[in-house]
């Protein structure tokens, strides 16, 4: 292995004997992070993506939140937010709402379990390294948080005009939320080529 | 002072994707012995690429603001609203938290993040060597505020679907959430393809 580590935002070489890997480390020059520290457990990683996915089967299952004023009552998954878009004829608009809140999600746990499962029970992965890619590219658009952000101003701004009940789907969502913050960051890139390492020692 | 050493100096190669270090790659055509995706000693480009997206952005911008993203459609009459004017509406509604997250999210940050980058390209276009921490660190931010401009976004879906009652109020959709979205993403992608290492590539001042 290399005795160097070459920092990822300004290209500054560091002697990696200065350094303990058991430690989050910055670049001594531009000050970006270097590495994560080496903590967390597979078998925590493969959890919390279990439940992240059982999470996002119920936040599609069930209405976001019902809206009832006049006698009208409406609801909305997270799938039909998508569609309405579809519906008044901006495609785009409706594939971006999907892919950053359905299919982002989806493909990130999915990606992680194909790859975490494996190599908790000691195989060789298929494909580990188009998994392990499509994760970092599919990771980045994943936007549950600033969904969730949205979807509280969209229900501040009704609450004046309609009676509003948020559903079960709703705090499905918060918790999916909170379950892919922590997934991301115990699951690092540095970490996830650790496991990988450590299985074909 | 003497120039520090660096991975390219040193002829050391780091993948992006896995954060492999490689020696002894094979430029241009290199790929990564453990990961298997594509290395470059610097993003392929970037500087081009990173522009182009910029300035579309900085162009959609214009029609993100002055068009109306959705119109209130009742009996009576069409409400268009801009997303100026939806903050004003949060605002006399006395909603004010949320009227400030929303100016910020969606007409702050997008505007922020198009003149952060066109800085940035423009002080490495010139070759300038100063401020490179600070500039580092803008970039930085860039990266991690970017995504919170999608809000307004979601929240015009969410209230376009939510409010078709047709004998009393429907909400439709207008181009300015068009335009909106593809500044969102278009300076996501800029924020993508720029190359954080070119800002340090220049030798120090001293």
């Amino acid at each position: 292995m290399s005795p160097v580590i070459v920092c990822p935002s300004c290209d500054l070489a560091h002697r990696q004997d200065s350094i303990r890997t058991t430690e989050r480390t910055q670049c001594a020059r531009c000050r970006a992070w270097l590495q994560h520290p080496d903590g967390a457990a597979l078998d925590s990683a493969i959890a919390l993506a279990l439940c992240a996915l059982i999470l996002l089967a119920f936040s599609n299952a069930y209405p976001l939140v019902t809206m009832q004023a006049n006698g009208n009552s409406r609801d909305t998954t997270l799938i039909g937010a998508a569609l309405g878009f579809y519906a008044q004829g901006y495609a785009s608009l409706g594939a971006l709402v999907f892919l950053t809140t359905v299919i982002a999600p989806l493909l990130q746990i999915l990606a992680l379990l194909f790859v975490l499962i494996p190599l908790w029970r000691g195989s060789r992965p298929r494909g580990q390294h188009t998994l392990l890619r499509v994760l970092m590219q599919v990771r980045v658009w994943s936007f549950m948080e600033v969904f969730m952000l949205g979807a509280l101003v969209a229900l501040v701004r009704l609450a004046k005009f309609a009676h509003i009940a948020p559903g079960i789907a709703l705090w499905c969502c918060v918790l999916l939320m909170l379950c892919l913050s922590e997934l991301t960051s115990i699951t690092s890139p540095e970490q996830l080529w650790r496991w990988v390492e450590r299985s074909r020692e | 002072m003497n120039s520090p050493a660096t991975g390219r100096s040193l002829g050391l190669l780091l993948c992006l994707n896995c954060r492999a270090t490689l020696r002894d790659a094979k430029l241009p055509h290199s790929r990564c012995p453990r990961c298997e995706s594509r290395v470059h000693q610097r993003k392929p480009h970037s500087l081009a690429i990173t522009t182009v997206l910029v300035v579309a952005a900085a162009v959609l911008y214009v029609p993100a603001n002055l068009l109306p993203v959705m119109t209130t459609r009742t009996f009576l009459d069409d409400e268009p609203d801009t997303i100026m004017s939806g903050v004003l509406v949060l605002l006399q509604s006395g909603s004010w938290p949320i009227a400030v997250l929303v100016f910020v999210a969606s007409i702050v940050v997008p505007l922020l993040k198009i003149l952060a980058l066109a800085v940035l390209l423009f002080s490495i276009w010139r070759g300038t060597s100063r401020h490179r921490l600070q500039r580092s660190q803008l970039f930085r931010m860039v990266e991690f505020i970017g995504r919170w401009s999608m809000l307004d976004v979601y929240a015009v879906s969410l209230l376009a679907t939510l409010v078709q009652i047709q004998s009393i109020a429907s909400i439709i959709v207008g181009w300015g959430a068009w335009a909106f979205g593809a500044v969102v993403v278009l300076t996501l992608i800029a924020a993508r393809t720029f190359d954080e290492r070119l800002l340090w590539d220049t030798a120090p001042h001293e």
